[in-house]
Order: structure tokens, then sequence, then C-alpha cells
């Protein structure tokens, strides 16, 4: 229950379920519907708690002490309440989605769950690797964070009972602007101050997970391949590393990458009514820009 | 004469063919090794009985429960013979020798489980063969391939579908990541004679691996398609976390009940097992009445399973637990003999509250519960459980696989003989 509290309260902008909410409502007016179903607002739900049980086991496997300006649940509570906390919603959210009776929905969760943990293992194995390619970034940043966004709005068009091709329009809308979310928020590991992130600035790098910015600079200039390697062993090494980041580019290389994909989910959304809410999903994406301004 | 239940469809064969069906005749024990797992006939080689001449006879053809009598009509056997059959697959008794015939079964079931956790990665690869092959039963999977024949039978299918294989995998994936995630809830450094995964490659790999094979189960099970089934493993999964919960929020608590303890027990332990067992007769298509009555026999069996199991945390050498002794009571996890013992002896109380600060408290509480007959209790509800579990089989018909799971039940409560 404390942890619980911990993990719900901590300032959680709960983007995926209001996604589920705007795509639902936003579909739902193309064949009629005036409410939202118990199927609707159940997704909405399973999708939080994926998400949040996902990052109490991030944190373990992180082992990171902050999330949101507070304490994360392994480190108030140890690593055993995190993991038994993180199963627990794992286990609830699989059950409320085996309860929706909908096999199509249930394979594309099933599916993201899966994907979590390849992206996971993808990271892992691959920290201070400075052969990572774009694609095979672009792949992780797909399991670990679009896949689920983009089941979320093909769940969402799937309950409103709407055609494939809306449905399938739906689920690249969720990956394109999942994808720009991601760049964006590795960006902002590099340009926000601890403060503004609620967690250590640069940590990405510091654990040798190499993003967009990263990867791109890594193009540009050799030497910061060797500052990567060392592993940060020296001291000031990690913010000698962050200004060759900064000098050579590789932030405005990722802001254009976070700004095409943000392109491809605005076109993805000309299928649907123009509505309050199909607005709203527009300004979700440029929003999230705005973040990296 | 023996009858023995051979399940093909060709009737009056040659003794070559008997071999190529997988049965066996008299003249056959010592020279013809027969793999008979595939076919369903019970193997009799070299046991130092008299040879006996068995007989295929043809099913009939489609689904009815076939009565013992009916069977053995066909081949004008009497009841008695298949008495023998138990005596002799009981010795020697073993799990090998009860798995016996569905060895092949259990043999694709490690060759697919060892590629679906190592695709992925090479650490995990090797987190995959220290799980996989770290002297693990399979005893979940034999359940599901038993049942699966046993009730297949009913029905005339003849042979294991690709939903009963998978149900399989699926339930031996789920077993193995609760055990990895287990062990770093317990922060366990052995289990089976071996280091456990947290232990050898940190906490970071267990976790991942576990999720990881927890993910995979979820996926392959959506995928099988059936709602129902989905939905049952589903429970389970929620099941195993409330299990732990419950038993993380009750440790040292010398108030827990009986009861209390059951559900525990259901939900760490039994769930999957029931699931197991009724899974596999969703997916042979039996009625509900069978599926229901293979779940309270895989519910039975799981419960009789964890206190026997809970009894020999007390009663074994550390050596031959693979793990240290009178563990559980360390970590104030109160099972069956602790809650007997606890009515009869207030003084455990004391050491259990204490939380064993004092050297020695240990071993003076596990002597306390061996003294006052908790053992002994416990060692009658294992029986009790087991009884309910052999009444849940009487709706199979009798043919080896039945007999096997009969067997099972009691080579678990032979453990604590």
């Amino acid at each position: 229950m404390s942890a619980a509290e911990q993990i719900f309260g901590a300032g959680g902008k709960r983007t995926r379920p209001a996604l589920v909410f705007l795509v639902s409502r936003a579909t739902a007016e193309i064949i009629g519907f005036r409410e939202l179903t118990k199927e609707h607002r159940r997704l909405a739900e399973i999708i939080e708690m994926i998400h949040t049980a996902s990052l109490i086991h991030d944190d373990v496997l992180d082992e990171s002490d902050m999330r949101r300006g507070k304490e994360t649940v392994h480190q108030l509570y140890g690593t055993r309440v995190a993991v038994l906390a993180g199963d627990f919603m794992f286990a609830q959210s699989s059950w409320y989605l085996a309860n929706l009776e909908n096999l199509e929905v249930i394979k594309l969760i099933s599916q993201v769950i899966k994907d979590f943990a390849s992206g996971e293992i993808k990271q892992a194995s691959s920290l201070f690797d400075c052969d990572v390619q774009l694609d095979e970034y672009l792949l992780k940043s797909y399991y670990k964070t679009a896949s689920l966004i983009a089941a979320s709005t093909k769940g969402a068009a799937i309950f409103s009972g709407v055609d494939s091709e809306i449905s399938e329009q739906m689920y690249q809308y969720g990956k394109n602007f999942g994808l720009s979310f991601q760049v964006v928020d590795d960006i902002l590991d590099f340009t926000q101050s601890a403060e503004d992130l609620g967690k250590p600035s640069a940590s990405d790098l510091a654990k040798g997970n190499l993003t967009a910015p990263v990867i791109f600079a890594l193009e540009k200039e050799t030497k910061l391949r060797d500052i990567i390697e060392s592993e940060f062993c020296e001291s000031g090494s990690l913010e000698k590393a962050v200004d060759i980041i900064e000098s050579c580019g590789g932030i405005d290389k990722a802001r254009e990458l976070a700004k095409s994909k943000a392109e491809l989910a605005l076109e993805n959304l000309q299928c649907l009514p123009l509505s309050s809410f199909r607005f709203s999903l527009e300004e979700m994406v440029k929003n999230n820009l705005e973040r990296i301004r | 004469m023996t009858a023995v239940a051979c399940h093909n469809l060709e009737f009056g064969r040659t003794m070559l063919d008997f071999l190529a069906c997988g049965c066996t005749s008299n003249a056959s024990f010592d020279r013809f090794p027969v793999r008979s797992y595939a076919k369903g006939a019970v193997r009799n080689v070299n046991r130092g009985y008299k040879p006996r001449k068995l007989v295929c006879f043809q099913p009939e053809i489609g689904p009815q429960t076939k009565t013992p009598e009916a069977l053995l009509t066909a081949v004008t056997a009497d009841t008695p013979q298949v008495l023998d059959l138990k005596k002799e697959l009981r010795s020697p008794a073993s799990l090998t020798n009860l798995f016996e015939v569905v060895a092949e079964d259990l043999q694709t079931l490690n060759k697919n489980l060892q590629s679906i956790v190592g695709a992925e990665n090479p650490v995990l690869m090797s987190a995959a063969e220290q799980i996989f092959g770290a002297g693990g039963k399979r005893m979940r999977p034999a359940l599901v391939f038993l049942v699966s024949r046993a009730t297949a039978e009913i029905v005339g299918l003849k042979e294991l579908t690709k939903e009963h294989r998978r149900l399989a995998e699926i339930i031996e994936m789920i077993h193995t990541a609760s055990l990895i995630h287990d062990d770093v809830l317990d922060e366990s450094d052995m289990r089976r004679g071996k280091e456990t995964l947290h232990q050898l490659y940190g906490t970071r790999v267990a976790v991942l691996a576990g999720d990881f094979m927890f993910a995979q189960s979820s996926w392959y099970l959506a995928n099988l398609e059936n709602l129902e089934v989905i939905k049952l493993i589903s429970q389970v999964i929620k099941d195993f976390a409330s299990g732990e919960i419950k038993q993380a929020s009750s440790l040292f608590d010398c108030d827990v009940q009986l009861e209390e303890y059951l559900i525990k027990s259901y939900y760490k332990t039994a769930s999957l097992i029931s699931a197991s067992t009724k899974g596999a007769s969703i997916f042979s298509g039996v009625n509900s009445y069978i599926s229901e009555q293979m779940y309270q026999y895989g519910k039975n069996f799981g419960l009789s399973f964890q206190i026997v199991d809970d009894i020999l945390d007390f009663t074994q050498s550390a050596e031959q637990l693979g793990k240290p002794a009178g563990s559980d009571l360390a970590n104030g996890n109160l099972t069956a003999p602790v809650i007997f013992a606890l009515k009869k002896e207030a003084r455990l109380r004391d050491i259990i509250e204490s939380e064993f600060c004092d050297t020695g408290s240990l071993e003076e509480a596990i002597e306390i519960v061996k003294r006052c007959g908790g053992i002994h209790r416990a060692q009658d509800l294992a029986r009790e459980k087991a009884n309910l579990a052999v009444q849940n089989l009487q709706c199979l018909p009798l043919n080896s696989f039945r007999i096997a799971l009969e067997e099972l039940v009691k080579y678990n409560l032979e453990r604590i003989k």
C-alpha cells in the first residue's frame, strides 16, 4: 500500500491513460459512440499499471535512487518489496487483461510485456557499446516506450470498434509519438538540470546507456568514443563527454529526429474526424516537442 | 495375462507391429527395450516378473469414457491384473520411472525451453542453463503431459496437440520465473544444491531473467488463443504475487491459522498445478465435469506436495535439501508442522517471536516442533489431501497415465515415510 502511494502519488503525468481516453473518444465519434465503454476504462488502468510496474523494476535494474524527485520504491523499501510490487502489478494487469476477453487486445498487450523485457535485455547487453547504430537505438526505444503507447492507442481504437485501417493508423500514431517522446526524454537527460529532471543529469550516459544525442555525436567526434569506453573512470570525464555531445551538434540532430517522428504522428491522425479529441492528440505531439525548444 | 491399453488403431498385430507401436509382448522383455511413451503402453521390461502376454486392442471409435471393466473385457483379462501393474510401477519407485510414459514429451520440452530463453541473449543463455540444468524434476510439465494423455483417451485423441505441448512449456517457464524471483525475495544463496541465479549474476540479471520468462510465457499464453486457459493461467500469476505478499506480511506471526497457511500454499504452489491439470484437460476437449475433477486433483496434489516440502524442511539434512535445513522457520515462514506445534507448546511462540536472535534457538525450536507431534500432524494433513487427489482421478479411464498420476501422489507421500 505504501509502495503504491509512493508510486502512484509521485507526480506521474498519466500520459498513457490520457492517450487511451483521447483516442477512445476521438474514434468513438466515428461510429457514433456517446460514452466510453468499461473496456476502454479498464484498458487505461491496465496500461498505467503496466507502465508503473515497469518503472519499479526499471529502477531496481538501474539501481536508481530517485524518480520524479522522490526516492524510488526500492531505495525506500528495499529490492524485495520493489520486485514484489512490480510483480504484483504486472500480475494484476495480466489478470484484468485476460478478463477483457478480447483476444486481439490480449495478444497486443502481451506482446508489449514481452517487448519490455526484450528492451531491458537489449539495453543491458549494449551498455558502453560505441558501435550501437541508430536503428538499434530506435528498436530499443520502441521496445521500452513506444510499444506500450502504440498498443494503448490501437487497443482504444479496437474497443471503439472502428475498422482495421483506422486501428492501424492509431497504432502508428502511438508508435511515432512514443519514439518522439523517448527521443525528447533522452535529449532532456543532457540539457536539463538535476532539479528539473527529478534525478541526476546525464544519468543515461553515466550508466553507459547511449542514446540518440550520443550516437549522432559519436559519428562526428572520435574522442568521445575513448571517454565512453573508459566508462568515465576519470573524474570530470562525464562532464567533458556532455560538452562534446553538445558542441558537435548531437543534441541538434536528435532534435531533428524527434521532430521527424512527431510529423509522422501528426499525419497518422488525418483519418480521424476533426474534434476536440483529435486536436488534443495533435497538441500532445507538439507539447512534447516544446520541451526541447 | 496382463491387459494394457494400446492407443493405436490397428487390431491384432504381429509381434513386430507391437514393437513398432510401442507395446511389448512376453518374448520381447529382455531383448527389446521398448520406448512406449509415444503410444501409451506401459513398459514392463526387466522387472523380474514372469513374462506376460500383452494384447493390443482397438479402442472404440468416438468419445466415450471407458470403465475399467469394459477395457478389461475386451481382452478377457480380469481386474486384479491391473492392480499388479501398479506394483510393478512402484518398484523401483522413482520419478523417472513414473514419468517414463511421457519421457519423450519431456525431452522435447527441455530442448524448446532452452532455445526459447537462450535465444535472446548470451547472458540469459547462461542463466537459462543454470536454471534449467539445475536438476529440476519437470514435475509440472509431466503432469500436463500425463493428464493430457489420460484425458485424451476419453475423447479418442490420438496424439498430444501443440497446445498441450505449449501449455507445458508455459507452465514450466512460469514456475521457473517464480523460483528466480523467489530467490531474490528470500535472498537465498542455494537452490537444488547449486548457487541461485542472483547469487551468481546479481539481482539485476535475476530480476530481468524472471521478468523475461514471465513475459515470454504471457505471450505464448495469449497466442494459444483460448480465453478459458488464458484466464486460468492469468489467475495463477496473480495468485503467485498474492501468495508472496501474504507470506511476506505474516513472517514470524504466531497467530497464523491453518486455513491461512492452506490459502498461502494454494497461491504459491497448488494454483499453478491445478491450472496445469485443468488446462491440459481443456485442450483435450473433455467435458467440464472432468476438467473440474482435474482441477481438484491438481489442487489436492499440489497442497499435499507443498505440505510434504514443508515437512522435509525440518526433517532432511542440508545436503539432501540442497539448501540449509529449517530455513523456512529461520526466515519466519511458519508452515504446517509449526502451526500444529504452536497449539501444543507455548514456549515455541516466544522463541519464534524472538526471531531466533539467540544462538541455538532455531535448533531448539526445531526440536520442539518434532517433539510435540507437529511433524506427525502435518503428515496426516498431507495424506488427507493425497487421498482426495486420488479420488479425483476416479473419473479417468484406467490406463497407464491415470496410474502414473496416482502413483505420483503416493510417491510424494513416500518422501515423508
